[in-house]
């Protein structure tokens, strides 16, 4: 899988750059417009990451010229800008997602993994750890081909940990994933920790191992052979 | 007191002595002439009954006049000299005292003296008196009137451009526009003044723009170093040698860039609001609005075990951008619920021309016209950062909404009206 990360701003795309390793794409970069237009002409990508504002032009013009190359690369839009209007733009230029900066490692790397899963595989796969399934379609998951009855918000959850697999994943990063915006309404993580046992508990309870591991206070990591 | 009103006074208060002492002086003046033409008639007077006593060759005692006042007498003490008096006499027909001047005067003619006594009314005098006051009452009364007349003329037409200037002014919305173009008058001290204050509201609204820009540009260029930094976080924590007390300071480093990259949020969306960078309308169901936010906060509602009420017309449509509309009423929902204690209450209701939501909560400790202002927290220790309300008064503004605060039967309730 191979990815191109395009920001001007050297720490981010270095941070995103290592981050997406560890994932095990093939991660490439660009620093400006003219860097990224060139290397998305030249090479296909499953995933592009892209900054609006760049030096020398407009990522919203890299989305456009990825579409117009007809590949069917994912596009995810990283923007500090968080107006409703650039979101309409680069989702009608084609992009596939919209990110606000600032955002968690964990979440861009979720949103990729969705992006690339629906379009691989076009919906018709199951997403399988170890004993888990997830049919990301119907939004079922079942362990050992037992269903298991799972929240809304719950499923959200075992979703983001297995996209995250063995990483650490902030109490943060996960209370921004399953309440967006209004995740600063939740005072203290306690909260979070409810959702968690219930997960935990409910998957065990069909027979799952429990990966979860609580790391310290500040979050947690879902360890499963990779 | 209007400016009329106050010339018209001064005016009076000068006037009215100056017109005393003008009314004294006359008085005087023309007094004195009337005395000066009564003593030369007593004189001729005078001069004729010496004229008669002249022509007669025997001694004469005669009256001068039908009432006997006037008349010529032998005199035996041997009078000299002449003297004027005034005396007072009843007048008969008229039944009062009346004023009379009287010359009395000796005259020898031939060793017989006589007496001439010449005595004239003074019924002028008063009869002056009293017509003076009466035309200088009327002269004041004139004044006056013609005064009010011209000014209520000169506030109409002069000052005509001034009212509009001020009128202006107060119409002035700086948010609307940059700065004012005054009417034309052709007036300089007006011209004047709508040109300085011309110059002061362009200025001003300069400043004004100049200001919002700078939060908005503030706010983004804090987004990048904000996402490094919750990048590099991010990296840190994945680091399999740090040991719990270390986490424990990412976790406050960590805690800490949230809450400020929330407070950026809601500055910048603060500051887009107010640059009226929402202006897109459309018709937005406000009903299924309120319940798909409503279904986002389901389970925080319920983890802290508060009791739900919602009692929502049905497909009620409202003219608005969407995302202000969702903000909106997300902000209300947020703040019901954060001021919130556990096994509390919300209340939401939406009618033809209101959204009320009420909840239960701590009692304000700030001032209630202080609640919309921005970092103004009712809990200083709460995790809140006291940006909602403003963000809700400014989306009610920008729509012509009014929002209402009140405290009733221990509930805090706001309501909009549409």
């Amino acid at each position: 899988m191979k990815i191109l990360v395009i920001e001007d701003e050297a720490e981010l795309r270095k941070s995103i750059k290592e981050y997406l390793y560890q994932e095990g794409y093939v991660v490439e970069s660009a620093k400006d417009f003219n860097v990224a237009s060139e290397k998305a002409d030249v090479y296909l990508y499953d995933c592009v990451v892209v900054d609006i504002t760049l030096p020398f032009g407009s990522g919203l013009d890299i989305v456009k010229q990825l579409k117009k190359n007809g590949s069917g690369t994912g596009i995810i839009i990283i923007s500090a800008k968080n107006s409703i209007d650039d979101k309409i733009t680069g989702l009608d230029y084609g992009a596939d997602d919209y990110l606000t900066k600032p955002f968690h490692l964990s979440e861009l790397n979720a949103r990729i993994k969705a992006i690339i899963r629906r379009k691989k595989f076009e919906g018709n796969n199951i997403i399988i750890a170890n004993e888990i399934n997830i049919d990301p379609e119907q939004r079922k998951v079942s362990v050992t081909g037992n269903e298991v009855n799972l929240t809304s918000k719950e499923y959200d959850l075992l979703l983001y940990f297995i996209s995250n697999k063995n990483r650490v994943v902030s109490k943060n990063a996960i209370a921004e994933h399953l309440w967006g915006d209004s995740a600063d309404q939740i005072d203290g993580h306690d909260f979070i920790y409810t959702h968690i046992k219930n997960l935990r508990k409910k998957l065990v309870e069909k027979g799952c191992e429990d990966y979860l591991q609580t790391i310290y206070g500040i979050g947690y990591n879902f360890k499963i052979n990779k | 007191m209007k400016l009329v009103t106050k010339t018209i006074l001064y005016y009076i208060l000068i006037c009215i002595p100056l017109l005393i002492i003008a009314t004294i002086l006359s008085f005087k003046l023309i007094s004195g002439a009337v005395n000066e033409n009564v003593n030369e008639t007593l004189l001729s007077g005078k001069i004729k009954a010496q004229q008669i006593i002249d022509s007669h060759a025997e001694p004469v005692s005669l009256f001068l006049d039908y009432d006997s006042l006037s008349r010529i007498t032998i005199d035996t003490t041997n009078g000299q000299g002449s003297t004027l008096h005034e005396i007072f006499k009843m007048d008969y027909a008229e039944r009062e005292e009346i004023k009379f001047r009287e010359l009395k005067s000796y005259y020898n003619k031939k060793g017989t003296n006589y007496l001439i006594t010449i005595t004239k009314p003074m019924l002028e005098e008063d009869d002056l008196i009293e017509n003076l006051f009466t035309s200088l009452l009327i002269i004041i009364g004139f004044l006056v009137m013609a005064f009010f007349i011209v000014n209520w003329f000169i506030s109409k037409t002069l000052w005509n451009p001034f009212y509009k200037i001020i009128k202006q002014v107060n119409a002035y919305e700086i948010k609307n526009k940059p700065g004012i173009s005054f009417t034309k008058t052709s007036t300089k001290e007006f011209k004047q003044l709508s040109i300085a204050l011309n110059k002061m509201t362009e200025k001003i609204y300069e400043d004004f723009i100049a200001q919002k820009e700078f939060s908005e540009n503030a706010s983004h260029e804090m987004q990048t170093p904000l996402a490094v930094i919750k990048a590099k976080l991010d990296l840190l924590i994945q680091s399999p040698n740090l040991k719990e007390k270390e986490m424990e300071q990412l976790q406050g480093i960590e805690n800490s860039v949230n809450k400020l990259s929330y407070l950026n949020r809601a500055m910048l969306l603060l500051a887009k609001i107010e640059n009226s960078q929402f202006i897109k309308t459309e018709e937005v169901n406000l009903s299924q609005l309120i319940e798909k936010v409503v279904v986002n906060y389901e389970d925080l509602i319920a983890s802290k075990n508060i009791s739900f009420k919602k009692n929502i017309i049905a497909n009620y449509i409202i003219n608005m951008n969407p995302v202000l509309c969702d903000v909106l009423i997300t902000n209300l929902l947020q703040n019901a619920l954060r001021h919130n204690h556990n096994n509390g209450e919300i209340n939401i209701e939406l009618t033809r021309n209101k959204f009320i939501i009420s909840n239960s909560g701590k009692r304000l400790t700030i001032n209630e016209n202080e609640l919309f202002g921005r970092f103004k927290k009712n809990d200083a220790s709460n995790e809140s950062i006291g940006l909602g309300l403003s963000i809700v008064k400014s989306i009610t503004d920008t729509y012509g909404f009014s929002v209402e605060y009140k405290f009733e039967n221990d509930l805090h309730t706001f309501i909009i009206n549409f």
